[in-house]
């Protein structure tokens, strides 16, 4: 994934007013998909600013540039890079010209100003009382309620200020990065081939797929291939996760309409599919499963009919339980239209997975950026281009067959071999990957040094998506809004880092 | 459907896991146990060295080798339990959950290959005592003070068919004032750690803290981080704790119902 940047067609210019490119076009003339912006360090410590864009090659395309004062702001021209480059200032002081918002995002009141923890490593941090401020809505008859960031059930933090008049929310703001751990700071120095960990720990219940972008990424610095047995049982836990994460996902969606028996339903089946994955890799959610160079558990021929055993079972349950949600009058009449997200809105925020995919943007990294097994296999791609809740529910119940189906077949030709080989780190790599987590596309990037990491970029899916949520909300009531969240299902410690 | 939701619950057998089979078992966290009759000073310097989160670290003070585990600062990655040649294996009965801090630490004398100052697991009396005390009502306000969400979703685990916590009268609540104990998770980052001392203070007294996770115990892999204040117990007062990397449900239920049984023992 090197950059296939052509020397007339997108250049970066430097000048006094800082670094100015021309967006790569996409085919049919419509500016690339941003897929990711981040600063890491040259070695005489610089800020580089990385730009990469999907073209509709399998390859992405990287833009480099070194920062040498201002730099100018691509969000007027790309909206969805508005979130990127406020972290860029947040974490190397970047100065952003002609962005519409540099409040601090990562940071919130109790932070000093003018820490870079990217740029300088802070020794002792002050606490400070800043203000943020909101949007402020005016006019008559317009309310705001503040809701988090501590929510009123077992949901991660997180605040949301909306601007209702009457029932029907004029506009939601959304203040995040409550659980910012510094992980990205964390991966600084970190041997590579343990740090798998750390990428672990950015979303919990996608842990497997954070697993996999990292070690991938490493594994394309190092230009290694991992063994066929391998990629094969990293499909089959990719697959399991997003089973596991869908099933997970229509029960809530059913239980935040009233529908708590298909909640209870979907609740049990999803806990099957954990047991399984506990008796086969020894854990729940796949922790310490991936390693750069392969797995670390291999499957038994008993352990994979046990597993195929299991996800039949649990899919066949789960079709016929995804037919009894989809067809109650009530949950039809509360999904139909709460929500929508319109495919313009969309593509301007970049938005990526299962949120797109329902409303008519057609990405999916295994596709289209094909990686691991999924290279050898022929899946389908549903996409639904109303943009409700319902659509969303869809997509995600239509996603669970073709997941189920992957893991037999992956399950059924498990190639022979070894899981597992080993990763030379010698002199500075850098590498970059991307898998289709149940979120949506989610990209690491790594930057290693004699076997330590001195940059690890991860680009989440709820980092991108987040954004778009605003503008699904804003026009239906307020009751309706934590359906409308939990139809997008992001991840606020994945976005939060 | 409503017909066809029934005839599918009369059918199907209840999924329903008894309290004596979640009871001490920690199946799917891979937290490692010591197998001393196997223990050597190169076993014990190996993990010591491997180990991520510094979990296991040996000490030698003349000629006498001492190994250390510490439950909560283990994330159950399982790497002392690949160079650990039979001597580290995978925990089989789990009874360090819902204890003191003091009580998540483990010591074992390599020389002597035994463990110094055995701490048995709860005996069956215990266990009828707690079974006892099943049917009371607990109310838990669950509080995220920055995880990665993978304490939650095992936390939200135990409101599933398997589980199903409420069958003990536990309930988990909307307000930190409907609770009597708080059940924490994550390390706690700065942006959080304001809303964390107003959730505790909102909860009325006497109140129950239980620190859920690595992260909640001692702060994880997130330790030392700049954007983290640090574990639970550097915000809040912590009365248990419960470790793993997350914790399984069956953990969790064990660790809740130890904690009502020490608060009841200590009345």
């Amino acid at each position: 994934m090197k950059d296939r940047r052509k020397p007339g067609d997108l250049e970066p210019r430097q000048g006094s007013a800082g670094a100015e490119f021309s967006v790569p076009l996409a085919q049919g003339g419509k500016p690339a998909r941003l897929v990711s912006l981040f600063g890491s360090l040259s070695e005489s410590r610089e800020v580089v600013v990385r730009y990469v864009f999907d073209v509709g090659d399998p390859d992405y395309q990287i833009i480099e540039c070194r920062v040498d004062g201002p730099l100018v702001s691509i969000t007027p021209r790309l909206p969805a890079a508005a979130w990127y480059e406020r972290e860029l200032h947040d974490q190397y002081g970047v100065t952003l010209s002609g962005h519409p918002d540099l409040r601090p995002l990562l940071f919130h009141e109790n932070w000093p100003e003018e820490i870079h923890p990217l740029l300088e490593t802070p020794a002792e941090i002050p606490w400070a009382k800043r203000r943020y401020p909101f949007l402020k809505v005016q006019g008559e008859g317009v309310c705001e309620v503040a809701v988090g960031p501590v929510h009123a059930g077992i949901i991660e933090p997180g605040h949301f200020r909306f601007s209702v008049m009457g029932d029907v929310v004029l506009h939601l703001e959304l203040r995040h990065f409550y659980t910012h751990k510094g992980t990205e700071k964390l991966f600084e120095g970190s041997p590579a081939d343990s740090s798998v960990m750390l990428a672990e720990s950015v979303s919990g219940d996608n842990c497997f797929a954070h697993a996999v972008a990292y070690c991938q990424a490493v594994e394309n610095a190092c230009a290694v291939a991992v063994p066929p047995r391998a990629a094969a049982i990293r499909l089959v836990g990719l697959e399991l996760e997003r089973l596991i994460s869908h099933i997970g996902d229509a029960g809530f969606l059913a239980n935040d309409v009233g529908f708590v028996v298909a909640h209870a339903l979907a609740g049990g089946i999803k806990e099957s599919l954990l047991q399984a994955s506990a008796s086969c890799f020894g854990t729940r959610y796949l922790r310490g499963v991936a390693c750069p160079g392969g797995v670390r558990t291999d499957l038994d021929a008993k352990q994979v009919a046990m597993l195929r055993d299991s996800v039949t079972q649990a899919a066949r349950e789960f079709a016929a339980l995804a037919h009894i949600i989809l067809e109650t009058p009530s949950v039809q009449s509360r999904f139909e239209t709460a929500g929508v997200l319109y495919q313009n809105f969309a593509e301007e925020l970049a938005v990526v997975g299962p949120v797109a995919r329902a409303c008519g943007v057609d990405l999916d990294v295994r596709r289209d950026h094909p990686y691991g097994h999924y290279r050898d296999l022929q899946f389908e791609v549903p996409t639904i281009h109303y943009g409700d809740v319902l659509a969303r529910a869809r997509i995600r119940i239509q996603e669970a067959a073709v997941s189920s189906r992957l893991i037999c077949e992956a399950l059924g030709s498990l190639p022979p071999g070894p899981t597992r080989l080993s990763v030379q780190f010698e002199g500075q790599r850098q590498g970059l990957s991307a898998v289709e987590s149940p979120r949506g596309e989610l990209l690491y990037w790594v930057g290693i040094e004699n076997g330590r990491l001195v940059r690890c970029h991860i680009k989440s899916p709820s980092f991108q998506n987040w954004p778009a949520m605003p503008f699904a909300v804003a026009g239906n009531i307020i009751a309706d809004f934590p359906l409308i969240n939990k139809s997008f299902n992001l991840s606020y410690s994945g976005c939060d880092r | 459907m409503i017909l066809d939701i029934l005839e599918r619950s009369l059918r199907e057998r209840s999924p329903l896991i008894p309290v004596e089979a979640l009871w001490n078992t920690c199946e799917g966290s891979r937290l490692p146990d010591v197998d001393p009759a196997l223990l050597t000073p190169a076993i014990a310097r190996r993990v010591s060295e491997i180990c991520p989160t510094a979990a296991f670290t040996a000490r030698e003070e003349s000629n006498r080798m001492e190994l250390k585990l510490s439950y909560g600062e283990c994330i159950g990655c399982a790497r002392c339990i690949d160079v650990g040649q039979g001597a580290i294996v995978a925990a089989k009965a789990f009874p360090w959950t819902g204890v003191s801090k003091q009580r998540l630490v483990r010591r074992w004398s390599v020389n002597d290959r035994a463990e110094v100052q055995v701490i048995s697991p709860e005996s069956e009396e215990a266990r009828k005592e707690i079974c006892a005390l099943l049917g009371r009502a607990l109310n838990i306000r669950q509080l995220d003070s920055g995880s990665c969400n993978g304490c939650e979703a095992e936390i939200t685990a135990l409101t599933n068919p398997h589980y199903d916590l409420e069958r003990f009268g536990i309930h988990f609540v909307a307000s930190p004032k409907h609770a009597d104990m708080l059940l924490v998770t994550g390390p706690v980052t700065r942006n959080m750690a304001e809303a964390v001392k107003l959730t505790y203070e909102a909860v009325p007294a006497p109140k129950l803290v239980v620190a859920v996770g690595a992260c909640g115990c001692s702060g994880g892999v997130f330790a030392g981080s700049h954007a983290v204040v640090g574990p639970v117990d550097a915000v809040i007062p912590v009365d248990a704790y419960i470790p793993g990397c997350p914790p399984t449900p069956a953990m969790l239920v064990s660790g809740i119902l130890q904690v009502l049984h020490q608060r009841n023992g200590n009345r």
